[in-house]
């Protein structure tokens, strides 16, 4: 499984155990669905991401970075997104999306097989 | 003849001194005395440059051409051999400079560092048995580690002579187990007393009384201190849950933090818009 | 052999066998008279100075003893009885004295009048410092080495080395200081190198001839080396 793929799955699965736990904020359990799926995308976009990245450069250190970067910026695009009740999530929207953007960025570091031409580095 | 006292230890002193007549050693002085013989610091006038000189006590060829069958990193290697004046048998060696195994001990080197040792002398012990080649006799006093940490194990193939009980092994037939008994206790020596269960359990293991629940060769041995060192789990050790349980942490402990910055950032933020 | 000429000789009291047997050949095959005299000439000493250390005897109570010691090791074989494997010949003769004289010196004692005390010069070797079993070692290293150093004086005299001899006298048998190699070739009229050559002669042939003597009271090649260890510094 090459790394692009590692990241694609992990941030769907990881996105959608994220979306899931919006449970635990009455207000948006009715939206639960919608969440669900927009978390599951925005992690395999943070995964697909953080895997291109991990191809080229190898450190588990700037993967963790980059990962959780892109899980912020992605993060707080949904936050900013317009909401039907006009109510804004930003923190609990980006914080754990910085959070799980870095554990995407990790595992795509340590998991996933290297393209033959990187050069190695620890 | 009745000699007083400082004549006699005068006699007694000269009586040992090897006669290099003859060969292209200079003496220079006793350095230590082991296996079948004693060992001496001598210049090598053809080459200019300092060797060890083995003087064997009784005439043993064997163990000469024992050692120089065993080319290896941690095998001193033998330049010749030769017969003295007096009869007595002796080969020249690379003179080592640095410290005992029982000294280096005693110092300030890291476990890892005493590890590194310790493998050494079980690749040695590998490759020697490979050779049909057994030590008998394998001690720290045995083991030399070099200015620049380079291990040598040395006295090769002697029969082990009463007085070094403490690494041998209870057998009387002496065969690689016997070998392996030794290393074990080597390893005990060298790591320090309340260490790693793990390693324990490893040099225990060396150790049985019943030979065939050793490792069965030092390539085995090899195996589990790279499992140790890889932070996996150990053949030699059954270790409880909890240590178990802590050796995953510790290999996959940056993403059991990210885990738990994520729980946390849950927690912290559901409590914060509890109240 | 490291000396080269034959051992022939003749005219002396004491006779010089070329090969010595060991011990246990010795015993299976009878413990002959020279191989009783061999393990008496190096041991009787030892075995005086040790009881004295040991039992605070006087000069004539501990030659009695020893003499009794051997008489009755010699009546009831007990050289024959000797196990290599489980200590060196000298550790069980001394156990052996050691056994015999405390029984001796129990029954003596009930005998002996109240009140009686000897006063004996005191040893000029035995130093008071050491424990009874080092004065047994250490006298018989010394006896072990004079007897070998006999042998070598008897051997120097048949072989026309008579000057080897006197330089090793000078040399490493003198108390006091030693002359220097060119002193001792001005008195002998030789080179200086002749002195260091025939320094290393002797040295090793006294090596040997000690090596000799130690054969013919230990068991074995193993047991040999064993005790040779012990006695080179």
């Amino acid at each position: 499984m090459n790394k692009i793929l590692v990241g694609v799955v992990f941030g769907l699965v990881l996105g959608a155990i994220d979306g899931a736990t919006a449970w635990f904020t009455p207000d948006v359990r009715p939206m639960m669905t919608g969440i669900m799926v927009g978390s599951s995308i925005k992690g395999m976009i943070v995964g697909l991401l953080s895997g291109w990245f991990a191809r080229k450069v190898q450190s588990t250190k700037w993967g963790i970075v980059v990962g959780a970067a892109l899980g912020l910026l992605f993060a707080f695009l949904v936050a900013a997104m317009p909401s039907p009740g006009g109510k804004h999530y930003y923190l609990e929207i980006m914080l754990p999306g910085f959070v799980v953007g870095a554990i995407i960025g990790f595992l795509t570091q340590r998991l996933g097989t290297q393209p033959r031409s990187t050069t190695l580095s620890r | 003849m009745d000699l007083n006292d400082s004549v006699l230890d005068h006699l007694r002193a000269i009586g040992d001194a090897p006669d290099l007549e003859g060969t292209r050693y200079v003496l220079e002085q006793e350095i230590g005395r082991g296996g079948m013989g004693v060992v001496y610091a001598a210049h090598d006038r053809d080459l200019d440059r300092r060797v060890a000189l083995k003087v064997l006590d009784v005439a043993f060829a064997g163990e000469a051409r024992l050692i120089a069958r065993l080319e290896h990193p941690a095998v001193v290697p033998i330049y010749e051999s030769g017969v003295l004046s007096d009869g007595r048998s002796y080969y020249a060696m690379k003179l080592i400079a640095g410290e005992r195994l029982d000294r280096y001990a005693a110092g300030t080197a890291s476990q890892a560092e005493r590890i590194r040792v310790i493998r050494r002398i079980a690749e040695v012990l590998a490759f020697a048995h490979s050779e049909g080649v057994i030590h008998r006799d394998l001690k720290p006093q045995n083991v030399m580690v070099g200015e620049f940490g380079e291990v040598y194990v040395m006295d090769w193939g002697v029969e082990a002579i009463r007085g070094t009980a403490a690494y041998r092994a209870p057998e009387s037939q002496t065969d690689a187990r016997s070998d392996i008994y030794s290393l074990g206790a080597l390893m005990q020596a060298v790591l320090p007393a309340p260490g790693s269960p793990a390693l324990q359990a490893i040099a225990a293991k060396c150790m049985r009384t019943v030979p065939a629940e050793r490792y069965p060769s030092a390539t085995a041995f090899l195996a589990d201190i790279d499992r140790f060192e890889a932070g996996e789990r150990v053949e030699a050790w059954s270790e409880p849950l909890w240590h178990r349980v802590q050796r995953f942490a510790s290999r996959n402990s940056i993403l059991l933090w990210l885990l738990a910055a994520y729980a946390a950032v849950k927690f912290v933020i559901f409590f914060l818009r509890a109240f | 052999m490291p000396w080269d000429t034959d051992t022939a000789i003749g005219g002396n009291e004491r006779r010089f066998p070329s090969t010595q047997l060991t011990l246990l050949e010795a015993v299976s095959q009878g413990m002959d008279r020279d191989a009783l005299e061999r393990v008496l000439a190096l041991y009787w000493k030892p075995v005086y100075h040790f009881i004295r250390r040991r039992f605070g005897k006087g000069n004539e109570d501990a030659k009695d003893l020893a003499q009794g010691f051997f008489a009755t090791a010699i009546e009831r074989k007990f050289f024959e009885r000797f196990d290599p494997n489980r200590a060196s010949f000298r550790t069980y003769l001394r156990m052996a004295v050691e056994h015999f004289a405390s029984n001796e010196h129990a029954a003596s004692h009930r005998q002996k009048r109240s009140g009686e005390v000897v006063f004996e010069p005191v040893e000029e070797f035995a130093s008071e410092d050491l424990s009874p079993e080092q004065v047994f070692e250490r006298e018989w290293q010394r006896q072990l080495f004079g007897l070998a150093i006999d042998d070598l004086r008897i051997l120097c005299k048949d072989t026309g080395r008579e000057v080897h001899w006197l330089i090793f006298e000078a040399y490493d048998l003198t108390d006091d200081e030693r002359p220097s190699y060119a002193e001792l070739a001005r008195r002998f009229g030789i080179a200086e190198t002749t002195v260091t050559n025939y320094l290393a002669w002797v040295r090793r042939t006294l090596r040997s001839l000690v090596t000799e003597r130690m054969r013919g009271v230990t068991a074995g090649e193993r047991e040999l080396r064993e005790e040779m260890r012990r006695i080179w510094i």
